[in-house]
């Protein structure tokens, strides 16, 4: 059994590091990888998430316009030719990227790569696409994140964590003024040479390249659009709802990069147990009331990070009751003598394997290795590992009772008059 | 079949300096004969609009023109209630007379034609 471990973490770190030669073609990152598996795939991955946009809701508006017409194919003929090949041809964005995404069978990697950087080199933004096909995709997909309490939490707590930048919503506002030409323009500063990697996994690194130089070659150097350095402010916030869970945010943030303390104690904290329809060995989980639920949010950003807990409970009480064991679990974390020895090696065992399965997938593992190689640092697992064997029960401590004393992001959705305040959960 | 988006000899005319040459002024008397500028019409205005293709296009107008366009319609309505033509003053000039509804009836058209081309595709084994 130990020996079948070794091998994994050998296999891990053997991809973590054939991904890391990403290699620099005329200004454009390219890397690839052999998982095999039957089909391949190829990701862009721009520089163009939510923290970069010059208007409210472009980037979200600019991820539902990816694969629209080009001048090479129309948006119909772009579905249709894909579906003679069998792809499948997606779309995702976050705060930090815009990751475009085809999978199809080994040997079409020709026709893909160049959908893939016609959008890239010439995307059409008609007027006409942008309001009968691109707007009311993004007005449902906005409607949905805000009748979604826990995701409107997160939104609003990251605009009071962060104001501008890192603080912009995923989401574009329902009435947003963003037209068609809004869209051209950030599209235009935000595809350039240096902004984009292109992340293969079962293509030849160097038959890839070699497309992707190609395809790019005509690809704009001018200047990307840039953002500020995170900081953290804090705040609170309520809001009343009519529908959904009664739903509690209570976050705590870090400006600078990702640490691997705050890792361990989310995963010290978090309430996901390893075993199905068991409790787990959570301090949390064990003694929260019925038909509540608290997970802990780790959202670890290029230089911030978002950490906290979403409380959801069918009552207000319930969330006051679940809310105050869970603010309790943190401030335990504080003294030296509530994280025992064993607390500390289950929870670094917990994030190491947070990290090892994020990068399981095939979007996980470009996302990962995009920003990386986006940021200039090395993509390896190795790293993150040997970072979290260093993390000691002061360290986590230390850190828990930095993030108490600082002022806390709290936003409570739902029955307003019944939620409870922040100090009412004993911060 | 026949009408403003039927076949049309006009662009092999424009192609050829002579015949542009020859044949403007009678297009421009047929044009002020028709008496449509006179009304306050644009010629796009007359176009058929009870198509499928037609309406899409006219989707596709900015607000703007789609103001325009209804402010054109009411105000020829009344001409024609009252049995008058406008006042001069009112009437399209020649250089207003731009076709603003056309190309986006032509693309309409054009991706018509291309989503029956892929209805119908017949995939061949290379």
């Amino acid at each position: 059994m130990l020996a079948s471990k070794a091998s994994a973490a050998r296999s891990i770190s053997r991809i973590a590091r054939s991904y890391a030669t990403a290699i620099d073609t005329a200004g454009l990152k390219v890397a690839a990888v052999d998982p095999s598996q039957p089909t391949a795939a190829v990701t862009v991955v721009v520089k163009a998430g939510s923290r970069y946009e010059t208007k409210p809701g472009v980037a979200h508006a600019l991820k539902n316009f990816a694969f629209k017409s080009t001048a090479k194919r129309t948006a119909l003929g772009t579905i249709r030719e894909s579906e003679l090949y069998g792809g499948v041809l997606s779309a995702s964005h976050s705060r930090e990227h815009l990751a475009l995404t085809a999978e199809f069978l080994r040997g079409d990697e020709e026709f893909f790569v160049d959908v893939l950087t016609s959008f890239i080199t010439s995307g059409k933004f008609t007027r006409h696409e942008f309001e009968e096909y691109v707007q009311p995709v993004v007005e449902s997909e906005s409607h949905a994140a805000t009748s979604d309490p826990s995701t409107h939490a997160i939104e609003v707590a990251h605009a009071l964590a962060f104001r501008s930048g890192l603080g912009s919503s995923l989401f574009a506002s329902p009435h947003s003024s963003i037209t068609a030409s809004d869209i051209k323009s950030y599209a235009a500063s935000a595809f350039s040479k240096g902004n984009i990697a292109v992340i293969g996994s079962g293509i030849d690194q160097s038959s890839l390249a070699k497309l992707v130089e190609k395809a790019l070659a005509s690809a704009s150097t001018s200047s990307a659009p840039t953002t500020t350095a995170s900081s953290y402010f804090g705040g609170e916030t309520r809001l009343e709802a009519h529908s959904g869970a009664q739903t509690v945010f209570v976050g705590f943030g870090a400006a600078g990069a990702p640490t691997p303390e705050l890792a361990t104690l989310a995963a010290h904290l978090s309430t996901q147990s390893s075993v199905k329809w068991s409790k787990g060995l959570s301090p949390i989980a064990a003694s929260i009331p019925h038909g509540s639920s608290v997970q802990s949010v780790y959202l670890p950003y290029s230089d911030a990070t978002l950490f906290g807990y979403l409380i959801q409970s069918s009552t207000p009480s319930g969330v006051t009751e679940a809310g105050k064991i869970a603010i309790k679990a943190l401030k335990d974390a504080t003294s030296a003598g509530g994280l025992k020895a064993d607390d500390i090696k289950r929870a670094v065992a917990k994030a190491k394997f947070a990290a090892a399965s994020a990068v399981d997938s095939r979007e996980g593992l470009a996302a990962l290795v995009g920003s990386k190689i986006l940021s200039g640092s090395e993509a390896s697992l190795d790293a993150t590992f040997a970072s979290l064997d260093k993390v000691n029960g002061a360290g986590v401590s230390k850190l828990a009772s930095s993030l108490i004393a600082s002022k806390p992001t709290y936003v409570a959705i739902g029955d307003v008059r019944a939620l409870p305040y922040a100090d009412e959960l004993g911060l | 079949m026949f009408g403003p988006l039927g076949p049309s000899l006009a662009p092999q005319i424009r192609a050829s300096r002579s015949l542009t040459k020859w044949l403007k002024p009678f297009a421009t008397w047929y044009a002020n004969l028709a008496g449509y500028r006179q009304l306050g019409f644009k010629y796009d205005d007359l176009l058929v609009e009870e198509r499928p293709d037609v309406q899409r296009a006219l989707s596709r107008l900015t607000p703007q023109q789609g103001y325009d366009r209804i402010f054109r319609i009411k105000r020829a309505s009344q001409a024609s209630v009252v049995h008058k033509p406008l006042p001069k003053d009112q009437w399209i000039k020649p250089e207003e007379d731009i076709r603003y509804l056309k190309p986006h009836v032509v693309e309409v058209a054009k991706e018509d034609s291309e989503r029956q081309a892929w209805d119908h595709i017949v995939v061949a084994k290379k």
